[in-house]
């Protein structure tokens, strides 16, 4: 029968909670960080360009002069060389900005015998990593009612410090889901978090953060235990962030019942993201972080591209 | 209880066993606590209804974990007692107690006390009187008594130290039976059939009618000693036992008269009631013995006293004879040691020394024996004198010297010539033996009429003679004769210490006759002779009162009122009268042992009587409460633990809190075995001091692994460059012309490295050097009697004159071999093997070549000279003096530059230094090998026949 444990006080605190949050970054995400970057430089930043010409500054092709343009786009060192006159053009580059949202609430502190990490500690990895990877592709990356989008090249540290600030903040209570503000077009969003909740204030979250056309990808963090749910004998279940608790006498009798709703509950969340257009992943804690780092990379390049689809559309 | 010996004070709580069922039930039924998980997701399930609501029940170890512990307070609570008292039989005559209180009852005396103070108790409880009676008490009344005057009485009851008989006490029993006809009689039997057991037994059973008669007899078998022989070589104790079969085994201790320990030995029992241990200790020690007892055997019997009887005396025997080692038979000292050996030390002066009595008085002796010693004069008779004033004991023999001449150190003045009787000149025939007078220490000896004289000395008819005359013939003419002489005593025995007089040193009667007169030898000073016989006889005839006796423990003490003085010379057991013990003044202390040397040990058997046999209780009431409150307490932490361990305790979630509970749990549980438990100290703690060890450097591993010269490193940098490049170059050369190829040469400090692994180890002498350690030279004398050699070179062969001072070298070389045990040296011989060990050489040159080189000597030559081309000791000498400086001569660089110029000069010499250098290397690596090849033509041949 699996182990499983919440974090205690000490290692919440560790995540820069409290008061001792700054002390404690020193002492953790450092960490994480080096995690976060270990795990974004496996994922090699591809060709990033718009494919077209437009404002940049890679050099994209010559193309014939046409009458009416400003001379000044002339390129008189290439137009020298024959008869005609030639315009460099570059290659459209344009940054996106992308939100990345890690859930911290108190069932992310949860860790069993199976897992690698904690939840929590693998949404930050996750978070940072994709943060440091999406800045080195030239994007611009936000944590939503947190900061704007930033485009530093130490984004990693720029995104714990405002975390760590946040916990430090009197009365603050880690939010589940993102808040639920329109995002601007052509903006994408990543939800870090093992989604436990009610799956209607999901999909409401969704819908109103996609109702201008962002798109977004969301990432369910589970921890294998509650896949598998290996327990046996007489068991009393306590809920994390309520005093909920069920007894059983035989737990096993409730491993099928469980994993039905779960997959109820997937599935519900799935199509709530669907709906939108956005992607659904499911990421157990005893995978390594960057499978999944990979897997969202492939997703936010599909969903650049298919950003420009639609635009081109 | 179901025929264990166990009781319980309060059985009635026993009932409450009867509940256990329903404990069972509830258990059952209720399960430990569930284990405890946090679950994230738990908001999908919590609105599911269990569908099995039913808990999983108690597990069966549990279960019975909980029932144990609850039946063990139960059984607690009952007051459970292991050995209890026994119960009252529905008697209703009083209680007769009958004790066997000999020595053979001591070993167990304290439970004997015990069982019949619980007997008493138990009679009491029942409103019985009771009635004690100890063997030892005899014919005296048995009166009935409360429990309180018995239990009195009892307590200050202490085993005798004899064997009491037991028919008196019948007849008082018997008395106290006919007016207490329903008494219940219980005797407390020693076991031992000694005191007319048997007897006692049937008569007993007689007088109880139709009483049952319960005997109580103690699980241990009494061992005894039955007293020691102090033969030749060894002290030998007689062991006893009552119980012939099977073995068993033991340890005797030896005790001086102070009480401190002498020896220990071992004794096992095979078959048989009787064994015999060993005192293998030399005779001083043996003299020394006073008291042996067996250990952990607290009885008078296990108890043996020696007094002077039990001493070896060392006995010096000189002959006047000229010694005919030929013949001995015809020496009188053969006859003298042959009869003084089993009872004594006999020294003999080694044949040859000059003055043999002066020599043997050395000797610590404490009777000489003077065999047909005419006169003893000069220094030798000064001592003699002195020897027998300070107490000694002179015994002289008669033969041809002492019949011709005698000096003052006789008894009795002496007529010249003696008397032949029987003889062909004589109307008398030999004479027998007159039956020895009671004032005679020979009293009591049984006269054989075999024992004839033929020839004797005689003493001159004087005043007293009678009174000093020790032995008669029938005819009533003195044969031993005794005087006293200042503190000691001359005897002499008219007679010959061989058979050329007479047939008496034939007889076993010698042999009685020189026991008791060396037994005189301690106690000649407090038993005067001779001259003061009236007193002598006063002394004699006088008994001797006790000093300190033995209790029924075997502890020496206060003799009690009741004994009385014994007479002299008693050579009985004990008995009431006579407690064994230590009598007389301390300086002539008598023995007397609880058994005698003939007696033995048999157990009693009551077979075909009708008896009721118990056996006495081995054990005390042992209240088993602490035990079971304990092991319930334990239970009951062990529950605990598995209680948490089933509420998933030990899982991840809460291991440090559970660490922390069974951390306190088992500290708990310790702190309570401790409390129970004798935890002695760690033995641990007295781990002896290590032995400083030998650390092998790496130099002396690769030493080790090859053969390789050394040299002593002086400290003058000359000399070392010279002697390493001198062995380097030689090391080179040995391995170029022979099949040794040494590594190359080590520099060493005798202080301080280990020399073992060098064959030969070069010194050159530095005179003014400090001399090594007083270490370093021990380690030098060690490594050259290990088989190492060492070749001193003191390099002055130019400063030595012939007769003149010796050199600075020669003196520090003297100086340093000084703590060493060195061998005869001789210059080395032409023939010594040295010299052929691989060249044929002369001399050993080196820088100089007029220079002596010195060897240990070789035995001298046997045999034709001329056969042996080489002669060689057994082994290699250890040392080798040179002072040629040879290390100079070898030293050569590589590129053929040599060092040190030669005197006088040329390559020639440097090659035969060179060829001296590989001889003496090979010398100390061959050994005599080169000298034994020389027979290699004779081994051929007849091995080729």
């Amino acid at each position: 029968m699996a182990d499983a444990r919440l974090l205690d006080e000490q290692e919440l605190r560790a995540d820069g909670r409290h008061e001792l949050g700054a002390l404690d970054l020193a002492r953790r995400l450092p960490s994480l960080i080096v995690a976060a970057k270990d795990v974004a430089a496996t994922v090699m930043h591809g060709v990033h360009g718009r494919r077209r010409a437009g404002v940049g500054e890679t050099f994209w092709q010559f193309r014939p002069f046409t009458m009416g343009e400003a001379t000044s786009r002339i390129d008189w060192r290439r137009s020298a060389r024959d008869d005609r006159v030639y315009v460099r053009e570059r290659e459209w580059e344009a940054a996106h900005t992308i939100w990345i949202w890690i859930d911290r609430s108190p069932s992310m502190a949860y860790v069993s015998s199976l897992a690698m990490q904690p939840k929590i500690d693998r949404a930050i990895t996750l978070g940072l990593a994709c943060a440091d990877l999406l800045v080195r592709g030239g994007e611009r990356v936000g944590v939503p009612g947190l900061t704007r989008a930033l485009a530093t090249r130490n984004i990693i540290e720029r995104l714990a410090e405002a975390m760590t600030e946040e916990t430090r903040r009197p009365g603050f209570v880690p939010a589940e889901l993102p808040p639920p503000h329109a995002l601007a077009p052509r903006t994408q969003a990543v939800i870090l978090s093992d989604l436990l909740t009610d799956p209607a204030q999901v999909t409401q979250t969704i819908h109103s953060m996609s109702s201008r056309g962002a798109l977004g990808h969301v990432v369910m963090i589970a921890d294998p235990v509650e896949e598998t749910f290996p327990f046996s004998g007489h068991t009393e279940f306590l809920d994390v962030d309520s005093s909920a608790t069920l007894r059983v006498g035989e737990a096993e009798t409730f491993r099928a019942d469980y994993i039905n709703r779960l997959a109820a509950h997937r599935d519900a969340v799935r199509t709530a993201a669907m709906s939108r257009g956005w992607s659904f992943t499911i990421h157990r804690t005893d995978r390594p972080a960057s499978e999944a780092l990979l897997a969202l990379r492939m997703q936010i390049e599909a969903g650049h591209s298919l950003g420009s689809y639609r635009e081109a559309v | 209880m179901f025929g264990l010996p166990l009781g319980f004070s309060a059985p009635f709580v026993l009932t409450a066993l009867a509940l256990l069922p329903v404990l069972w039930y509830l258990l059952r039924i209720t399960p430990p606590r569930p284990r405890q998980v946090a679950f994230p997701p738990l908001k999908l399930i919590l609105d599911l209804k269990p569908k099995d609501e039913t808990p999983a029940r108690t597990p069966w170890w549990l279960l019975v974990l909980r029932l144990a512990l609850a039946a063990l307070v139960i059984l607690a609570m009952a007051g459970p007692i292991w050995n209890p008292l026994p119960a009252s039989e529905g008697q209703r005559g009083p209680l007769l107690v009958v004790l066997d209180d000999s020595w053979a009852a001591a070993p167990q005396w304290d439970q004997r006390v015990i069982a019949i103070n619980e007997r008493i108790a138990s009679a009491t409880r029942d409103g019985r009187p009771s009635a004690l009676l100890a063997i030892s008490d005899g014919a005296r009344d048995v009166v009935l008594s409360d429990s309180t005057r018995a239990t009195e009485r009892l307590r200050a009851m202490k085993p005798a130290p004899y064997l009491p008989d037991r028919m008196p006490a019948l007849q008082a029993i018997t008395k106290f039976l006919t007016t207490n006809k329903q008494a219940e009689i219980v005797w407390f039997a020693d076991g031992i059939a000694g005191g007319n057991a048997r007897a006692f037994a049937e008569g007993l059973v007689k007088a109880a009618g139709d009483q049952t008669v319960h005997i109580v007899r103690g699980s241990h078998t009494p061992l005894a000693l039955g007293g020691a022989d102090n033969a030749p070589g060894a002290l030998e104790v007689r062991v006893l036992r009552a119980d012939a079969s099977g073995a068993g085994s033991g340890q005797l201790r030896a005790y001086d008269l102070k009480g401190l320990a002498v020896g220990e030995t071992n004794f096992g029992f095979a078959l048989g009631n009787e064994t015999k241990a060993r005192f293998e200790l030399p005779i001083e020690l043996r003299n020394e013995i006073a008291r042996i007892e067996i250990a952990n055997e607290h009885s008078a019997g296990a108890v043996t006293l020696l007094d002077s009887r039990w001493k070896r005396r060392r006995v010096g025997v000189v002959s006047g004879a000229s010694a005919d080692v030929a013949q001995p038979l015809l020496a009188p000292s053969y006859y003298l040691t042959r009869a003084l050996g089993p009872f004594a030390e006999v020294r003999e002066a080694r044949p040859g020394t000059r003055d043999p009595i002066a020599a043997i008085l050395e000797d610590q002796i404490s009777v000489l024996v003077l065999a047909d010693v005419g006169v003893v004069a000069g220094p030798a008779h000064d001592q003699l004198a002195r020897f027998i004033d300070n107490g000694g004991v002179l015994v002289r023999f008669a033969g041809t010297r002492l019949a011709g001449s005698s000096d003052d150190l006789v008894p009795v003045k002496l007529r010249r010539g003696g008397r032949v009787l029987g003889g062909s000149l004589s109307w008398d025939k030999p004479k027998p033996l007159a039956p020895f007078d009671r004032d005679s220490p020979f009293f009591g000896l049984n006269v054989s009429n075999e024992v004839s004289v033929t020839r004797q000395v005689l003493a001159e008819p004087e005043v007293g003679l009678a009174g000093k005359t020790w032995a008669a013939l029938a005819d009533g003419t003195p044969l031993v004769t005794a005087a006293r002489r200042g503190k000691g005593l001359v005897i002499l025995f008219h007679l010959t210490a061989d058979t050329t007089w007479s047939n008496l040193p034939l007889s076993g009667l010698f042999v009685d006759m020189l026991r008791r007169v060396v037994a005189l030898a301690g106690e000649s000073g407090a038993a005067p002779t001779g001259g003061d016989q009236t007193g002598a006889n006063a002394a004699r005839a006088e008994s001797v009162s006790p000093t300190r006796t033995l209790d029924g423990f075997g502890v020496l003490g206060v003799p009690p009122v009741t004994a009385k003085p014994i007479p002299a010379n008693y050579d009985g057991p004990a008995c009431a009268d006579y407690p064994p013990g230590f009598y007389g003044p301390s300086d002539a202390l008598t023995a007397v042992n609880t058994l005698s040397r003939s007696d033995k040990l048999e157990a009693v058997s009551f077979d075909g009587l009708r008896l009721d046999m118990q056996a006495l209780r081995p054990s005390e009431p042992v209240d088993l409460r602490p035990a079971m409150v304990t092991a319930a307490f334990l239970m009951l932490l062990l529950d605990g633990l598995a209680s948490i361990w089933l509420a998933g305790g030990f899982g991840r979630n809460g291991r440090r809190r559970v660490a922390r509970g069974a951390a306190a749990a088992l500290a708990v549980g310790f702190a309570i075995a401790g409390g129970l438990s004798d935890i002695r100290p760690a033995s641990a703690q007295a781990s002896a001091p290590a032995a400083p060890e030998y650390r092998a450097t790496q130099r002396d591993m690769e030493a080790a692994l090859r053969t390789r010269l050394a040299y002593v490193i002086t400290g003058d940098r000359t000399v070392d460059e010279g002697s390493r490049v001198g062995l380097s170059t030689l090391s080179r050369e040995l391995g170029r012309r022979t099949s040794l190829a040494p590594a190359e040469p080590n520099g060493v400090d005798p202080a301080r490295d280990e020399l073992v692994f060098y064959p030969l180890l070069y010194w050159p002498i530095v005179a003014g050097r400090p001399q090594p350690s007083v270490d370093a030279v021990n380690r030098i004398a060690a490594f050259m009697k290990q088989g190492g050699t060492i070749v001193f070179d003191t390099r002055d062969a130019m400063m030595t004159r012939p007769g003149g001072a010796p050199t600075p070298e020669s003196v520090w070389l003297r100086q340093l071999l000084a703590g060493v045990d060195v061998p005869e040296l001789e210059p080395v011989p032409r023939d010594h093997v040295v010299t052929k060990t691989y060249y044929l050489l002369e001399n050993f040159v080196g820088r100089t070549t007029i220079g002596q080189t010195w060897i240990e000597a070789l035995a001298p030559e046997q045999g034709d000279p001329s056969s042996r081309p080489a002669r060689a000791g057994d082994s290699v000498s250890p040392i080798i003096i040179t002072s040629n400086d040879l290390a100079a001569a070898w030293a050569v660089e590589r590129n053929g530059d040599a060092l040190f110029p030669l005197v006088p000069g040329g390559a020639r010499q440097r090659e035969l230094a060179i060829r001296g250098g590989i001889n003496l290397v090979m010398y100390t690596l061959t050994g005599n090998y080169k000298a034994d090849q020389v027979h290699v033509r004779d081994l051929l041949e007849r091995l080729a026949h």
